[in-house]
């Protein structure tokens, strides 16, 4: 009986066992028969993978269509990153690869361990490998196991160095910038515009990212594309540079620069207030060579604002910076610090575009806006003239001449001395425009006081000269542009709280620099870029125009044509930037612009004015020889002597600008050379040269691509000079090579 | 022709058999043997083709251990079967407190490395007590309840074999490892049914097991791990970031079965198991790996050899000389049947993943050599069934 409810109870147990089998065998069934093939497809749908497409970058190119900035397709070798997590797999590859690639293991594990690459894409170890090194590693692919060898596309610039602050480079994108909704498209490792063009047209250059879907399988190998956005390349950017008059402005500004240094400037004795005389700067010699370090060069269409040229010298090669420096090689290139520490003489810094980024006193250049307020306001009148005796003496009007006897206020102020007599030059009876002719420091000096009494010290001056876009920037299509300032109550407030100038000094807006500011001395600054503005809007009669560098926005693809040439007529313009953009009209009767015109004119061709004896025009001497007639642009001008620390002859920085009265021929060209003495002497003689090439009676050279980029060399930028010199030649023997100071 | 059968030498007494025929040396169930054989040299081969390519260099890392596992098992089953069963009856306490103790000293251990611990770190191998303690735990209840020399499970006797089972079940599930855990119970369930336990002692102690699973997961003993994996199984086409790697790891093992169709892609042609989509599959899933490679056919083969081995263990159970035998074989059928059942189960998506070992086939030293200790048991049952 036992027995039997035994094997009754094992009976249960056996007739589980059926049933979980009978289960497993059903099931088993159904997936291997019924479902194997729905299985089977789904193993392929298992896992997808998106690869990033990236868009083309736009290319620019001058106006001519010389390609300014291009593309070139490079090999990059990467790795997988799942073959990196583990340490001694990383550290194999690293050392397997070290050599092939020639790149330091410490390099590519300082690359693992930054944040800077997407674990979703392969590290990439070495970018622009020569093909035969990407073919050997792919045949040894079985020893390198994840490696991969990428195209990728890499950043050309065939006219460098030429351009380098217009154009600009591209640079890794930063964190600022990732968070900039502007950026928000971009990925982690992208480079970006980050100086120049490439930065501020970013947005048009930059294109947008495509994608493709994978299927994978587990194995993460691609098995089909299931969807597929093609990248949208960037559009093509036409400047309204052109290479040529570009190359010649380089040229032109670094010769001139290079050819100041040998000048000197005097270091004359001064009487110290305890009646003894000695050097201004007991600690130099007699003459102290011209340091003529940096410099900038504008030429510009004042018809519509289209710039030309750009020049900044120290300058650079933009390939630099795709050439994968280290940071040792860079800091070498691009100094931020002096060997001991600290940082470098910012007159040496190369990454400034000191067109639009220099902050500079104008000198005598800004007296034609103070003329033009004073006639505008009425304050003077085109006829009426003023005894200019070399020294002005501020009224009892303005100031409290007790206090000035006193000697607690400035009260006198001087023109520049003449070398001649070595006082204060003696204009005598003066217009306004003998004034601007001869450059006399006295008119100006009453106009700056009168305009700020008659007009019950309101910052009638200020507002007057804002409009020619002073103290705000122009908008030029470039990055870190300087606003520019114009001293009134507000900016002194503002430069006594940062410190730059004494709490008592910021107290209030004197009458001291009202005259300061009418000689374009004080507080003001703006850049070179300022002045053309201003000068352009006095050449096309009140029209203040937004100064470009951009002629066009092509679509995506202008074919190339000549070598180093796209071919304009196989492409399409997506928009036509090419209308001037308008600012604003300033009224600007006849009876206001013709005396300033007119001075200006003179300061070119003469004459001067008689008084104690003649004074020539500040340009007269220098432009003796500079063709009348219908080849050559006639000019209307002015120099200007910026002085710089502590008024040393040697800091003077040499300002002019000129523009053309021909408006079929509508050019204005600035320069500004700084530390290289008077107006007439350094800056004059490259506005001149620029314009006899304007004028097409000196050849420029002709643009060449440009040779590849030594690795080795340690100057940011190869040396350029002008192949003819003849332009520098005056009358008087050479432009810039003279010793003998004219009269600012 | 007679001259021929005259030929025969002489009858001498007991012919030329030369011992008694109910020598235990001559009573081994070669068929159960057999399969075991054929069971632990596939598993050997299954191992191989769902590990080489995981490891750099050396593809045959796992199936070498394996193989030694393998010949330590058959010592110590040499070993089980040597004696008779009834010595064991006599060290059942002894083993099961040791057991027990391992169990308490492994939790100790995780409490004071903060972590989860299901085994002790011995060089070369790892002990995992949960695996000995099928063994124990199944010698020590059926001795306790063969004791009951009776028919029927009394009450009394059915509430200390529940202690008996609970107190290490519990210690196992709060390794946590809950797969060891429903062994145990289902073992205590066979073993209950088989002394004659009442259907409502069955009942009562699927209740408290439920209970038990859930006290587990309320607690904090489960994991997040076994949690993910139960959540996977309720909802197998979740798209829930989080449960994205326990999703894999099934979804690939039944496509893994699925494209094995009728007959297989062929050995070591099965490309999700050559890629290692399933993580762990020499371990986990096997049987994955059988089904990809030899298809529906492969499968039942060895689900066949299986069904072979249970009915052989079933039949040496009702072959058994006393209670003690058809216990300790309803014992090790029970827990064979379930841990197949689990395991296949669980790659064929109808249980949910535990990390129960697919008897003979998945890596693994412990319960290899628990298998053969056991299958050593069921031998020495019928080698001495006629004593």
């Amino acid at each position: 009986m036992a027995v039997d409810r035994r094997a009754a109870r094992l009976g249960v147990l056996a007739l589980v066992g059926v049933m979980l089998f009978s289960l497993l065998g059903v099931r088993l069934w159904f997936l291997q028969t019924v479902k194997a093939e729905e299985l089977q497809a789904s193993v392929t749908v298992a896992k997808t993978r998106i690869v990033r497409l990236a868009p083309e970058r736009g290319r620019i190119f001058d106006v001519h269509g010389r390609i300014l900035a291009d593309n070139e397709r490079i090999l990059t070798v990467a790795v997988d990153w799942q073959m990196l997590r583990r340490k001694t797999q990383r550290e194999e590859i690293f050392r397997r690869l070290s050599g092939w690639v020639d790149v330091p293991i410490e390099e590519m594990q300082r690359r693992f361990d930054s944040d800077q690459y997407s674990t979703f894409l392969p590290m990439p170890v070495r970018e622009d490998i020569d093909e035969p090194t990407a073919i050997a590693i792919l045949e040894r692919i079985e020893d390198f196991p994840g490696v991969e060898i990428l195209t990728q596309s890499k950043r050309v610039y065939p006219y460098a160095p030429h351009a380098a602050h217009v154009i600009g480079y591209m640079g890794a994108i930063t964190k600022e910038q990732l968070k900039n909704p502007l950026y928000e498209s971009y990925i982690l490792t992208e480079r970006v515009g980050q100086f120049g063009v490439e930065r501020s047209m970013e947005a048009v250059l930059h294109g947008t990212w495509g994608y493709k879907k994978l299927e994978v399988d587990a194995a993460n190998r691609p098995v089909r594309v299931l969807e597929e956005v093609d990248p949208i390349n960037g559009y093509d950017v036409q400047l309204t540079i052109d290479l040529e008059y570009q190359q010649y402005a380089e040229q032109v500004l670094e010769t001139t620069l290079k050819l100041r240094r040998t000048q000197t400037a005097p270091n004359p004795e001064v009487k110290k207030p305890d009646g003894s005389r000695e050097k201004m700067d007991i600690t130099k010699p007699d003459t102290v060579f011209l340091k003529a370090p940096a410099g900038s060069e504008i030429i510009m269409d004042y018809s519509n604002g289209e710039i030309i040229a750009m020049a900044s010298y120290p300058t650079f090669d933009n390939r630099w910076f795709e050439a994968g420096l280290s940071s040792a090689k860079f800091a070498q290139i691009f100094p931020s610090e002096k060997p001991d520490g600290t940082p470098i003489d910012p007159d040496e810094s190369i990454l400034v575009n000191r067109a639009i980024q220099g902050r500079y006193n104008l000198g005598s250049t800004f007296k034609p806006f103070t003329a033009f307020a004073a006639l505008n306001t009425g304050l003077i009148s085109p006829g009426e003239r003023y005894n200019d005796t070399g020294t002005y003496k501020l009224s009892s009007e303005s100031v409290d001449l007790d206090r000035c006897a006193a000697g607690l206020l400035k009260c006198e102020f001087k023109n520049a001395v003449c070398a001649g007599s070595g006082r204060p030059c003696v204009y005598g009876d003066v217009t306004v425009e003998d004034a601007l002719a001869v450059s006399s420091d006295a008119f100006f000096y009453r106009i700056g006081e009168q305009i700020f009494i008659r007009n019950n010290r309101l910052p009638v001056l200020q507002e007057r000269v804002e409009l020619f876009g002073f103290g705000t920037d122009t908008g030029v299509e470039l990055p870190f542009e300087f606003d520019g300032t114009v001293p009134d109550k507000e900016l002194k407030k503002l430069y006594a709280e940062k410190g730059i100038i004494s709490d008592a000094e910021g107290e209030s807006y004197y009458v001291g620099d009202n005259v300061q500011l009418a000689i374009g001395q004080g507080l003001l600054s703006a850049t070179p870029l300022h002045l053309a503005t201003g000068y352009a809007a006095i050449a096309n009669r009140g029209f203040v125009v937004q100064p470009t560098v951009i002629r066009a926005i092509w679509n995506p693809g202008v074919p190339d044509g000549q070598p180093g040439f796209a071919d304009f007529t196989q492409g399409t313009v997506f928009e036509d930037l090419s209308a001037p953009t308008l600012i604003r009209q300033i009224p600007m009767p006849d009876e206001v612009r013709k005396p300033i015109v007119q001075g200006l004119q003179r300061v070119i061709y003469g004459p001067g004015v008689d008084s104690d004896t003649y004074h020539k025009t500040t340009g007269e001497h220098l432009f003796l020889d500079y063709p009348r007639g219908e080849d050559a642009i006639p000019l209307a001008g002015k120099t200007g002597t910026a002085q710089g620390a502590n008024n040393y002859p040697w800091n003077d920085s040499s300002v002019f600008t000129a523009f053309s009265t021909d408006e079929d021929r509508p050019y204005v060209v600035t320069a500004y050379l700084e530390k290289a003495g008077y107006g007439s002497q350094a800056a004059a003689p490259v506005v001149k040269c620029t314009f006899l090439a304007l004028s097409g009676l000196r050849t420029t050279d002709e643009v060449n691509l440009s040779v590849p980029l030594d690795l080795h060399a340690v100057v940011s930028a190869p040396p350029l000079a002008m192949t003819d010199l003849s332009c520098y030649h005056s009358k008087f023997g050479s432009g810039v090579l003279t010793q003998d100071r004219s009269t600012d | 022709m007679a001259l021929t059968f005259l030929e025969r030498k002489p009858d001498s007494g007991l012919g030329n058999i030369r011992s008694s025929p109910a020598d235990p040396s001559r009573n081994v169930d070669w068929v159960l043997l057999l399969t075991q054989g054929v069971l632990t040299v596939a598993g050997c081969f299954v191992v191989y083709s769902a590990s080489r390519t995981k490891i750099d260099g050396d593809p045959y890392a796992y199936a070498t251990r394996q193989v030694v596992f393998a010949i330590i098992a058959s010592v110590v089953m040499v070993a089980v079967m040597s004696v008779d069963y009834e010595w064991f009856k006599e060290r059942a306490s002894f083993l099961y407190g040791a057991t027990i103790a391992l169990l308490v000293l492994l939790l100790l251990m995780g409490f004071a490395q903060g972590k989860d611990r299901i085994s002790f770190d011995f060089g070369p191998f790892n002990l995992q007590p949960a695996e000995v303690a099928k063994f124990t735990v199944l010698l020590f209840l059926a001795v306790y309840l063969a004791e009951g020399r009776s028919d029927e499970v009394t009450y009394a006797r059915f509430l200390g074999g529940l202690i008996m089972v609970g107190a290490p079940t519990v210690l196992v599930v709060i390794q946590p490892d809950l797969g060891t855990g429903s062994v145990l119970v289902s073992v205590a369930m066979g073993v209950l049914l088989v002394a004659g336990a009442k259907a409502r002692y069955i009942a009562l102690i699927s209740a408290m097991s439920l209970v038990t699973v859930v006290a587990a997961f309320v607690g904090g003993f489960v994991d997040q791990y076994q949690k993910q994996r139960l959540r996977v199984f309720l909802d197998q086409d979740t798209t829930d970031e989080q449960l994205q790697d326990a999703v894999y790891q099934v979804r690939n093992a039944v496509r893994a079965l699925g494209t094995g169709g009728l007959w297989g892609q062929g050995w070591l042609d099965g490309p999700l198991t050559n890629d290692g989509s399933v993580p762990v599959m020499w371990a986990d899933f096997p049987f994955a790996a059988v089904g990809e490679q030899f298809g529906l056919a492969g499968c039942a083969v060895l689900l066949a050899v299986f069904v072979v081995c249970l009915m052989r263990i079933w039949r040496i159970a009702s072959l058994s000389r006393d209670l003690l035998g058809t216990y300790l074989c309803a014992g090790v059928f029970t827990m064979l049947l379930w841990q197949i059942f689990q395991n296949v189960g669980m790659t064929l998506g109808i249980m949910p993943v535990t990390g129960l070992p697919l008897p003979f086939i998945s890596y693994g030293g412990s319960s290899l050599i628990t298998y053969f200790a056991m299958f050593g048991i069921v031998q020495s049952v019928h080698m001495r069934r006629m004593r």
